[in-house]
């Protein structure tokens, strides 16, 4: 313990006179500053520029070559005369980026709850290899999303494993990556398969949370199994259930790199998502608008904020209901 | 209609053992008591009776019907958890009307069967509000509503007082047995309180690694424990054990030797000893009488406990540790010697397996 202590006699001394300089107040924001730099460095900073970008026009990188135009980008984006027509808008490719996000966020987070919620009260069962199972369904989730594009694209592409399979059995080969709708349907079984382990996970921990004396007097009472299930299951897991939607939400609507490399946003534009269309405007295309990705992306980012806030809204309420 | 009998029943986990032939037979309107060390079997019992786990061996039957593989929804018993295992989400009121709600049975008689209940464990003022927002006894009395609700043949309790605090504990105790009397049904209770077991039951089965060591009502075990490990977990404080030997054994009468040569004479009715035998004698802390006989048995104080209404001496008697419990206040201090005269108190003595060989009756104080 020796050297541990002289380290402390060392250290003791200028923190001794911080605290009588500063008082114990002082302290606690010395202790929070280095988190609160990189926060601010790293989170704020980004956010403010990312706002003043979004007020300047023109192709320029540097902020100080470029003009303030004030909510010119924001206009653009909703200059349209039919919303639900993309191709009625000055910026059509936003439009329907957002109208692909739309669809793919009501359908991956209603699979993606279905999927987890059920291969979670299966993995909670007595299985045999249960762990294994465990295993399997969380692996997904440790790969990087562009793995997980270059396998899907392996297996779906023309001459892929898919195909490769069908004509074994001997099927015709389709071109799963070039049919709009089946592209769009891949999109959402890829981030399904990359994903729900994560949240499965989350619904696990939840289910093992509920006390088994629960389900032991409910089978005294002679329960039905259906019934145990809506009755007492899924009320004890909505905390649960809540962090899921809560993080499936914000996680589909930011979708992005496994898509971008397993279809690139296509075929034509039936893939294109809002965070695609972020990144072209602002850095891929040739004609390059960081201003008016600037601005899609604080569009984005205050949706995602209203989804949040909504939801915390409806838990807080739910939690005050069951308070226990 | 209550009747449980046990004939050779065996439960094992893997390989483990946890029941080894238990035969019991509990009569209808009966309140027994399964009592043992953490571990002895006992909860794993009323689970098997319960229908919760299944034998692996036996048979239970109630009212003279096999029920091993009956579920233990229509086993027609009702279990209070020892945690209550009430429905968080649901008010007190859901709580009680969801076993009844699953046969269908009609809403009218839903209600009328939770007023009732309300009213007999006074829960009427709180049947709104949630488990969470009620004491721990409130919500151990809405354990005990939803089992009454059900109106069943046999009720089975799991420790249910051991969450409550020490206070409530023995009011609640009374209510129970109060309770008991009003319902007539069978009850079965583990406990590994003994004090709950003595104040409670009708007869207490004790346990011990799976196996029935006792069967008897409260002082049957008191006064004729059939063992030493009977002996020694019921009562409180527990019985002082002393080793002996057989020094002379006569018609009727044997004289034993304890550490440091001191000798007693005891009355061995019929039992038969042998000289030379080591035994085990075993003498509860209330029965030890203090002699002014130098000659007997010295015990060197370590502790005194004044509790007001008596006082409670530790004490070495050579070598070996001995309490008693003496009337009154009695001006007694640590490093203290005091003589016990060992021929008075009742004297429990068992033999080398820990099998009681005979009681001598003592000749009070």
């Amino acid at each position: 313990m020796a050297p541990v202590n002289a380290v402390m006699r060392i250290i003791d001394v200028p923190l001794r006179r911080l605290q009588k300089a500063t008082g114990i107040g002082g302290m606690a924001t010395f202790f929070l500053a280095p988190n609160m730099l990189i926060f601010g460095i790293f989170v704020l900073l980004p956010l403010v520029i990312n706002f003043v970008y979004s007020m300047t026009g023109g192709t320029a990188f540097f902020l100080s070559e470029r003009d303030f135009i004030g909510g010119e980008q924001y206009s653009r984006l909703f200059q349209c005369q039919n919303y639900l027509d993309p191709m009625s808008c000055q910026e059509d490719a936003f439009w329907t980026a957002v109208g692909n996000t739309f669809w793919f966020v009501v359908l991956q987070v209603s699979l993606m709850i279905l999927t987890a919620l059920i291969t979670a009260l299966i993995l909670n069962r007595e299985l045999a290899a249960r762990s294994f199972w465990r295993a399997v369904f969380f692996f997904p989730v440790l790969l990087s999303p562009v793995v997980v594009g270059l396998i899907w694209k392996w297996i779906l592409q023309r001459q892929g494993l898919l195909n490769f399979g069908l004509y074994q059995f001997g099927m015709d080969p389709y071109t799963w990556l070039t049919d709009r709708n089946w592209t769009f349907a891949a999109t959402i079984g890829v981030s399904l398969w990359a994903h729900m382990g994560f949240y499965a996970l989350i619904i696990l921990a939840g289910l093992q949370a509920i006390p088994k004396d629960l389900y032991e007097a409910a089978e005294m009472d002679g329960t039905k199994p259906a019934r145990v299930f809506w009755r007492i299951t899924l009320p004890l897991l909505a905390p649960n259930l809540l962090v899921v939607v809560v993080l499936a939400l914000i996680k589909s609507v930011q979708v992005f790199d496994e898509i971008y490399v397993l279809t690139g946003g296509g075929p034509g534009t039936s893939t294109l998502f809002l965070t695609q269309y972020i990144y072209e405007t602002g850095f891929a295309s040739a004609l390059r608008n960081p201003g008016l990705a600037a601005a899609a992306s604080i569009l984005m980012g205050g949706v995602l904020v209203v989804l949040t806030l909504i939801q915390l809204g409806i838990g807080k309420r739910g939690e005050n209901k069951g308070k226990r | 209609m209550g009747e449980i009998k046990l004939t050779d029943v065996k439960k094992s986990f893997g390989a483990l053992a946890v029941l080894k032939d238990i035969d019991l037979h509990i009569k209808d309107g009966e309140f027994v008591v399964f009592v043992g060390p953490s571990g002895c079997g006992k909860s794993t019992l009323l689970r098997t009776i319960a229908g919760l786990e299944k034998v692996s061996g036996g048979e239970i039957a109630i009212d003279g019907k096999r029920v091993n593989e009956v579920t233990a929804a229509d086993r027609g018993l009702a279990m209070v958890f020892q945690s209550y295992a009430l429905y968080p989400h649901m008010s007190v009121r859901q709580n009680l009307a969801f076993g009844l709600e699953n046969s269908n049975m009609p809403k009218a008689e839903i209600t009328e069967r939770i007023n009732e209940a309300a009213r007999m464990l006074e829960i009427e003022a709180y049947m709104d509000r949630r488990p969470g927002q009620l004491s721990g006894g409130q919500r151990q009395r809405v354990a005990i509503g939803r089992a009454i609700v059900r109106r069943p043949t046999a009720f089975l309790l799991d420790e249910p007082l051991s969450n409550l605090d020490a206070e409530l504990r023995v009011s609640t105790r009374a209510e129970l047995a109060a309770l008991h009397a009003r319902l007539g049904s069978t009850m079965i209770y583990v406990t590994h309180d003994q004090v709950e077991a003595m104040t409670l039951a009708h007869r207490i089965v004790v346990m011990r690694a799976g196996k029935i060591e006792q069967v008897g009502t409260p002082l049957e075990l008191y006064n004729e424990p059939a063992n030493r490990f009977v002996a020694g977990f019921i009562g409180a404080p527990h019985m002082n054990f002393l080793g002996a030997d057989v020094l002379a054994v006569s018609a009727g009468a044997a004289t034993l030797s304890f550490s440091r040569g001191y000798r007693a004479d005891l009355q061995i009715g019929k039992a038969k000893l042998h000289v030379g035998e080591k035994v085990t004698v075993g003498v509860r802390p209330q029965h030890l009488v203090v002699s002014d006989d130098p000659q007997h048995p010295a015990v060197k104080i370590y502790l005194v406990e004044a509790l007001g209404s008596e006082t409670v001496v530790h004490g070495d008697l050579g070598g070996e540790k001995v309490l008693a419990v003496l009337p009154g206040q009695q001006k007694l201090n640590a490093g203290d010697t005091v003589h016990f005269d060992l021929s008075k108190p009742v004297l429990h003595v068992f033999d080398d397996n820990g099998l009681r060989l005979f009681t001598h009756p003592g000749s009070g104080a």
